[in-house]
């Protein structure tokens, strides 16, 4: 190999490579054979319960622990004619500014109900700064099988505290004894 | 500001608090003695303007020779005492973690949804003071939640830890016991009677005071959290007691206000109209500058509004008629009186949104226009007697009436009603029909006579002496004979401040006489205009000024934020409107003057302004802007264009220069105008004679869009006496028939003189001067029944 | 910039939007304006992982003059704002703006003086990238997002009509003191 000219020694290089596996990730068309690590802290959401109740009542200690001041949260009294969250209280206004979240998580630490975690989610980029402010309705979760859109009642015969105490299993299933 | 400083001496006793020996004055209380070396003991029932009660057992300490931990906050230190707090004694340290660990078995712990998580002295010092860890492994005990106590206060039993605060507010502060500690043990918790809701005047104070979160109000009830709220410390608007408020915002939009912390003034109380009323602040603004074009008002842009306004201003200019309201700032106030004077060339300038004589103009120009000082809060307090003089201090200035209850001064009110709020003050009734104050005045016992002879008495008089003929001299005669001390308590915010910037005719700045050549040129200096460019003659203020515009005696108008239902004779006022060729109104919110306007200008409210407001007693309560990016600009500010473009300057017109030359001028030193001397005069007419004033609670535009508040007004009502309701014949409902019309209204009975009927000026179901067209002391009207 | 801007609209200049489309978003040069550590996440981009090449971008230009694509990647402070704006004067049209992470985006976490509150105050951006870093997969999310704009450009008299709507839209939309929440 040594008395071989400079140039072809070179060559040879890129000859190897040609046989080794290739690195570069097919993002976006094999963007499922790469998917992220599931502690990846992706967009949020906003969780229901069994019933399709919110989750969130609208307590605001995630915008008060944002380091980046990215969201804002207005809560309101539920009725009994409209109801969005076991409970007194519920979540009126919830937007996260994308333009300001840094994806740090310390909201999802605070939250006291587990109503906010995060996706994997990563495709955000918008073409105006509008659109990089989430509302409620882009953060809440979809509804799943069995649950309700609300607004509408607590399960029959259950408190905030039995949706608190994860008991609540369906828009009528119910776990075990409930207090009454 | 006290009148005295005392300077006697005051007894001490020597105590040992935690190995520091210190001397403190006889009578100190071991929570606050431990407060003076720094060391701050756990408590939720103490507070420093209550009685102490050591309710709630947070603030256990230990005292030596005592057998048991003793409540600092109701233990009075002794001489030579021993005490040792959770800093330097296990026992206390010991006690007041387990106090608090009781505080929390039934406390729900929902500090999120809460409205006082964030701000709430039982999560601070359970941190502070109290174990990680529970050991209470029972059901907590749960109530329904919330119940109201009255339309804006909302009560969360559970989280209640019977501090007895709320109770002790009631009944010793506000004189209105209407909630009470119920049952016994754990089911302990506060109650209202079930047919009498808490409608104090003060009860949003109970909200403020609550140490944990029991106590909420509906309109704040999750509006926001005390971490996201901006604080800036204000003054309030609405009345002329002058309160201190916290004004808390978020995003631009005020969530509540606070009482906040002026001894000398409002203590740390207020009452419910300052802290809550605030909704109109956000709702139904007027945004852009509005011209009347072919009948009807456009949006214009800022120059162009301006101009048109300069031009028919200018036109006009000394037969301009300029009516300011009563709820401007002193800045702003200033700002129109040298509008008028520099730039218009008039003296025709009222500030009085309400009934008014030419007596009591005689009166303000005379006795109280750029008075020093002189009756303070603390001067009440020590009074040895107060006189009231067409003045219901609970509505008209609740201030006043909360000193004047925390003093127990001997209190005579002259009148014709002895109201809840007299009878809280535990004063008399010294009988006079409405508008006969002055005859009353003239033949006053010898024994009140006396009381006001006594050093340090006061004769307060209310806003209602104008309505009453020879109330104003009759009151200035009796100060000056009796060496009491008299003091005007108009009721709304700015009149003070607008009477002491010349804003009302014949006044220059400080209770300058427009007349008088000194006074003249000290103000035209300070103007930079020629001496010979003020006007020459007083012009008309009052009754006279609506007269003349509506006889096309002026020419235009110049009115900023009056509300024609105000005024005595709301048709002569819109005629007036109607009639001036050229009406310029600047105001925030659009009203009957507003509609009729060729030019309307928005201008900036409270909030995104700063400015003065004078209190009844002459005092400068000066605030800050709340809202720093505001676009909007203030009365003044908006004056100061339309004089540039008529071409006169005229000196300042911006806060801050205005408050340059307000310094400059100072009161003023001179001879002053002669008390008026009218004679009072005989009641004229047959019937009941109306006795009225604007209850706290009413229709009044600053208290729109708060419907909670609303709810807590007292409900309208004709109230007759005993007597007088039996030779009607008891029925539900009266009819009450003025010269102008008639409202029905229920009938309640009340300590109310003998053909005397009480009806509210100016409540949602009725106001005298549009629906009657009565004024105070009318002959009116009162039979049984009618359509309600 | 040419013949093309100057051509009656119609069916041949929709064609020819469609072509001069193509061609731009495949050629597109990046200027590198790695500010702070996004720059780090750009520079992944251009390695052999992620390999930008795949979209013709791969040679990033020191020199503006050769660069089409601005990638504003780290938060601008006030004092780099001039530097920023001449190099995107000196950049030849037509030429797209990327504010990559949040500081770029709207001044992300440092809401201070010292930061400019987004590029957008400097220079108009064409497209927004959150995230502190974004991962590079985002950035290539946001570049296939800037090339579908690109690609559907218009150009002369298209451009001139969507112009006037834009700005028609933009005359009654609320002004920023008018707005609520987050928005404000």
């Amino acid at each position: 190999m040594a008395e071989l000219p400079q140039a072809v020694r070179g060559f040879w290089v890129t000859f190897a490579t040609m046989f080794k596996k290739v690195v570069t990730e097919q993002y976006p068309e094999d963007s499922h054979k790469y998917p992220t690590q599931p502690r990846f802290h992706g967009r949020h959401q906003l969780n229901r319960w069994a019933d399709g109740l919110e989750k969130c009542v609208g307590c605001e200690l995630c915008a008060w622990a944002c380091p980046a001041d990215a969201i804002l949260v207005e809560g309101a009294s539920n009725t009994d004619e409209e109801r969005f969250s076991p409970g007194e209280r519920y979540g009126r206004v919830y937007q996260i500014n994308y333009a300001r979240c840094i994806f740090c998580g310390l909201c999802i630490e605070a939250c006291p109900t587990r109503a906010l975690t995060m996706t994997n989610a990563f495709e955000l980029a918008e073409d105006n700064r509008a659109s990089l402010i989430y509302e409620k309705q882009d953060l809440l979760a979809p509804l799943l099988a069995g649950m309700q859109l609300p607004p509408h009642d607590m399960v029959p015969g259950t408190t905030e505290q039995d949706y608190y105490a994860n008991r609540v299993k369906g828009p009528a299933a119910v776990e075990g004894e409930v207090q009454s | 500001m006290t009148e005295n400083t005392t300077t006697e001496i005051v007894p001490t006793v020597s105590v040992t608090i935690d190995g520091v020996a210190l001397q403190v004055p006889k009578g100190t209380l071991a929570i606050r003695a431990a407060e003076m070396i720094g060391v701050e003991i756990p408590r939720f029932c103490d507070h420093p303007l209550l009685e102490p009660v050591a309710a709630c057992r947070a603030c256990l300490i230990e005292v030596e020779g005592m057998p048991k931990p003793q409540p600092a906050c109701a233990q009075v230190v002794g001489e030579g005492m021993t005490i040792r707090t959770q800093q330097s004694s296990e026992v206390a340290k010991d006690a007041q973690e387990g106090v608090m660990e009781f505080l929390l078995i039934n406390h729900p712990l929902d500090c999120p949804v809460c409205d006082k998580g964030g701000e709430c002295p039982l999560q601070n010092q359970a941190m502070s003071a109290g174990r990680g860890e529970s050991r209470f492994e029972g059901e907590k005990r749960t109530f329904d939640k919330p119940i109201n106590v009255s339309a804006q206060i909302l009560l969360d039993r559970e989280r209640c830890v019977s501090c007895a605060r709320c109770t002790r507010f009631a009944d010793q502060i506000a004189g209105d016991p209407m909630i009470e500690l119920l049952e016994r043990g754990a089911q302990q918790q506060v109650g209202t009677a079930s047919d009498e809701p808490f409608d104090s005047y003060f009860s949003g104070n109970t909200v403020q005071i609550c140490p944990v979160g029991a106590l909420t109000s509906a309109a704040y009830r999750f509006r926001s959290r005390p971490f996201d709220l901006v604080s800036v410390p204000t003054t309030c608007e609405h009345c002329a007691s002058g309160c201190s408020l916290r004004t808390d915002y978020r995003r631009g939009v005020v969530t509540r206000r606070l009482a906040w912390d002026s001894p000398e003034v409002n203590e740390e109380w207020n009452c419910d109209k300052g802290r809550f009323a605030f909704a109109y602040l956000a709702e139904g603004r007027i945004t852009t500058p509005l011209v009347r074009e072919d009948g009807e008002l456009r949006p214009a842009s800022w120059p162009e509004a301006i101009d048109v306004a300069a031009r028919g201003l200018a036109a006009a200019g000394s037969r301009t008629g300029v009516l300011t309201g009563g709820r401007l700032t002193q800045e702003d106030a200033y700002g129109y009186a040298k509008f008028a004077r520099a730039v218009l060339g008039t003296d025709s300038i009222d500030f009085r949104a309400r009934a008014t004589s030419p007596e009591e103009t005689q009166f303000l120009r005379a006795a109280v226009a750029g008075a020093p000082i002189g009756v303070t809060y603390t001067a009440l307090e020590q009074a040895p007697f107060v006189l009231l003089v067409g003045f219901e201090p609970e509505d008209e200035s609740p201030i006043v009436f909360l000193r004047l209850r925390k003093a127990r001064t001997r209190v005579v009110s002259v009148g014709a009603v002895a109201t809840r709020g007299l009878d809280k003050m535990g004063g008399e009734l010294l009988a006079a029909l409405p508008g006969q104050e002055a005859a009353a005045l003239r033949d006053l016992p010898a024994d009140i006579r006396a009381a006001l002879e006594q050093p340090g008495a006061v004769i307060l008089a209310g806003e209602r002496i104008a309505a009453s003929a020879g109330a104003p001299s009759a009151v200035s005669t009796l100060a000056a004979s009796t060496g009491a001390a008299l003091a005007w308590v108009p009721r709304r915010a700015g009149e003070r401040g607008a009477l002491d910037a010349g804003a009302l005719a014949g006044l220059l700045p400080g209770g300058r006489p427009l007349i008088d050549a000194q006074a003249r040129a000290q103000v035209a200096a300070i103007w930079g205009i020629d001496t010979a460019a003020l006007p020459g003659l007083p012009g008309l203020s009052g009754d006279d000024l609506l007269t003349s515009a509506s006889r096309v005696g002026l020419s235009a108008l110049l009115v900023a934020g009056v509300d024609p239902v105000d005024l005595p004779d709301p048709a002569l006022a819109l005629r007036a409107v109607d009639t001036a060729a050229f009406v310029v109104a600047l105001d925030h919110h659009h009203s009957a003057v507003t509609e009729r306007a060729d030019v309307v200008l928005p201008v900036a409210l409270v909030t995104e302004k700063s400015g003065t407001f004078l209190d009844w007693e002459g005092r400068p309560r000066p605030f800050g802007q709340v809202f720093k990016d505001a676009l909007t600009m203030s009365d003044a500010t908006v004056l100061g264009m339309i004089a540039s473009a008529i071409g006169t300057s005229a000196g300042a017109w911006d806060v801050n220069g205005i408050r340059r030359e307000l310094t400059a001028l100072g009161p003023w030193q001179g001879a002053r105008a002669v008390v008026p001397g009218v004679q009072p005069q005989a009641a004229a007419g047959a019937g009941f004679r109306l006795a009225s004033w604007r209850e706290l609670l009413d229709a009044g535009v600053l208290q729109e869009g708060e419907p909670f508040l609303a709810a807590t007004a007292r409900p309208s009502a004709a109230i007759v006496s005993a007597a007088a309701a039996a030779r009607l014949g008891s029925p539900a409902t009266v009819t009450v028939t003025g010269p102008a019309g008639s409202v029905t209204l229920p009938l309640e009975v009340g300590a109310v003189l003998d053909d005397v009927v009480f009806v509210p000026m100016h409540s949602s179901e009725c106001s005298i001067y549009r629906d009657l067209g009565a004024r105070i002391g009318t002959a009116v009207d009162v039979t049984a029944g009618g359509a309600a | 910039m040419g013949l093309e801007e100057s051509l009656p609209s119609g069916v041949l200049l929709t064609t020819v939007e469609k072509v001069a489309g193509y061609a731009r978003k495949g050629s597109l040069w990046p200027a590198t304006f790695g500010l702070a550590c996004c720059a780090i996440e750009m520079m992944a981009v251009g390695g052999p992982r992620f390999d930008i090449a795949r979209f013709g971008m791969e040679v990033f230009r020191a020199s503006p003059r050769q660069a089409d694509l601005m990638i504003v990647a780290g938060r601008v402070s006030q004092k780099m704002a001039p530097v920023l704006r001449q190099i995107y004067d000196q950049m030849p049209n037509p030429k797209w703006v990327l504010a990559m992470g949040v500081c770029s985006s709207s001044g992300g976490m440092f809401n201070n003086y010292a930061i400019v509150q987004g590029v957008d105050h400097v220079v108009p951006v064409d497209i927004y990238l959150p995230g502190c870093p974004p991962r590079p997969e985002m950035l290539i999310d946001a570049i296939l997002k800037l090339h579908d704009d690109i690609q559907n450009t218009k150009l002369g008299a298209n451009r001139r009509a969507q112009m006037r709507e834009l700005e028609a839209e933009a005359l009654i939309a609320p002004a920023t003191q008018e707005m609520r929440g987050l928005l404000r």
